[in-house]
């Protein structure tokens, strides 16, 4: 087998198809047409193919969490909006079904934020390097795949909730819901693209995964990572005690502070290894 | 250095090695698996742009400087040339 074919097979075999796999073919074989001799300077055809998808697979990765908080970011806006426009009214005589939809509405966006904006700040702290490891990869796309599919469920339980209440809520809050959600899941879908592109590369890179401690060069909270879900979970349930007293609501703020305290500690347990915010 | 070879005409991969090779002199002789994933990690950036040529009866594909690289190039420039006088008034 030539080297060209063995370096074709090592292309698919790290994702790498299509025009840019035939790019590269036809370069190094025109290259090798000029200098045969070249061949051991290129090296062996899996570190070649490799060296290729770890350069792609950067960039794919990152961009994908670049569009995704974009994307987010426009989603964002809708349900800052359509929330706004619900009100606070009390939501324990709605239907089942809306009411389920509204703890998705309540819960998924955090979820979305946390991991968007988590996903974005390793692509910030990284912007320097060349090349992202295999396992900085994999905590990238999973924050991504989580932040979108999180803001999915949110737009998706917007419309849910849109239909169900209609009757006791304006018609433009509702045409508003159907029309801004419904363009907002479009472009979360669209967001969606770049990130299976970036999980078709599968290059093999070493190093370490990195934490939350290290995109937050916090690094003396590693060892107690919980301290940290605490004082986290604490200054979100303290905001919310205080927008509730803005609102000249303090208690109903109190009872939401706590529960969103709780909800951070949760979401830590849960979801904590999985984004990498603790080994 | 990959972007000062192409600073007067554009060239491929051959050509940008025997021009880095030939410069310094035999110096530099850069590998080619190196050379081919910096060439496409530079177009990615926005530095290189590329377009398939007929040459010798193949295509070849020839990598030029856009005008981002032509900038960064002279900022690298920059930098090296105050870096190098640095060291040569300390070690002189």
């Amino acid at each position: 087998m030539s080297y060209v074919d063995e370096l074709a097979r090592e292309l698919v075999a790290v994702g790498i198809r299509g025009g840019q796999r035939e790019r590269i073919l036809a370069e190094v074989d025109d290259h090798l047409r000029s200098d045969p001799e070249a061949e051991s300077r290129f090296g062996p055809p899996r570190e070649l193919a490799n060296a290729f998808a770890a350069d792609a697979g950067t960039t794919e990765s990152r961009r994908a969490a670049v569009i995704a908080f974009g994307a987010l970011a426009v989603a964002g806006i809708v349900y800052a909006i359509v929330f706004a426009g619900f009100g606070r009214a009390s939501h324990l005589s709605d239907p089942p079904l809306a009411s389920l939809a509204f703890f998705v509405i309540v819960l998924a966006p955090q979820i979305a934020f946390v991991a968007g904006a988590l996903a974005l700040l390793r692509v910030w702290r990284g912007r320097e390097r060349g090349v992202l490891s295999s396992a900085e990869r994999t905590v990238l796309a999973r924050r991504t795949n989580l932040a979108l599919g999180a803001g999915l469920a949110t737009m998706a339980a917007l419309l849910v909730y849109a239909v169900e209440i209609r009757s006791s809520v304006s018609g433009w809050l509702v045409a508003f819901t159907l029309a801004g959600a419904g363009a907002a899941c479009v472009l979360l879908v669209v967001a969606i693209v770049p990130a299976v592109r970036a999980a078709r590369l599968r290059p093999q890179i070493a190093g370490p995964a990195g934490d939350v401690f290290d995109d937050l060069r916090l690094i003396g909270y590693r060892a107690r990572p919980w301290r940290f879900a605490l004082l986290v979970a604490g200054l979100a349930g303290l905001g919310v005690w205080l927008a509730g007293i803005a609102g000249a609501d303090p208690i109903d703020g109190f009872i939401r502070g706590v529960f969103e305290a709780l909800a951070c500690l949760g979401g830590f347990a849960l979801l904590g290894r999985y984004l990498s915010l603790r080994s | 250095m990959i972007l000062a070879t192409l600073e007067q005409e554009p060239a491929h991969g051959y050509l940008i090695l025997e021009r880095l090779r030939e410069r310094s002199g035999d110096v530099f002789v850069l590998a080619e698996g190196t050379l081919y994933p910096a060439l496409h990690r530079l177009e990615r950036g926005g530095l290189l742009a590329s377009a398939w040529s007929p040459g010798d009866g193949r295509r070849r594909r020839v990598y030029r400087l856009t005008r981002r690289g032509r900038a960064e190039l002279a900022e690298r420039r920059s930098e090296w040339t105050r870096f190098s006088g640095a060291v040569q008034a300390v070690v002189a």
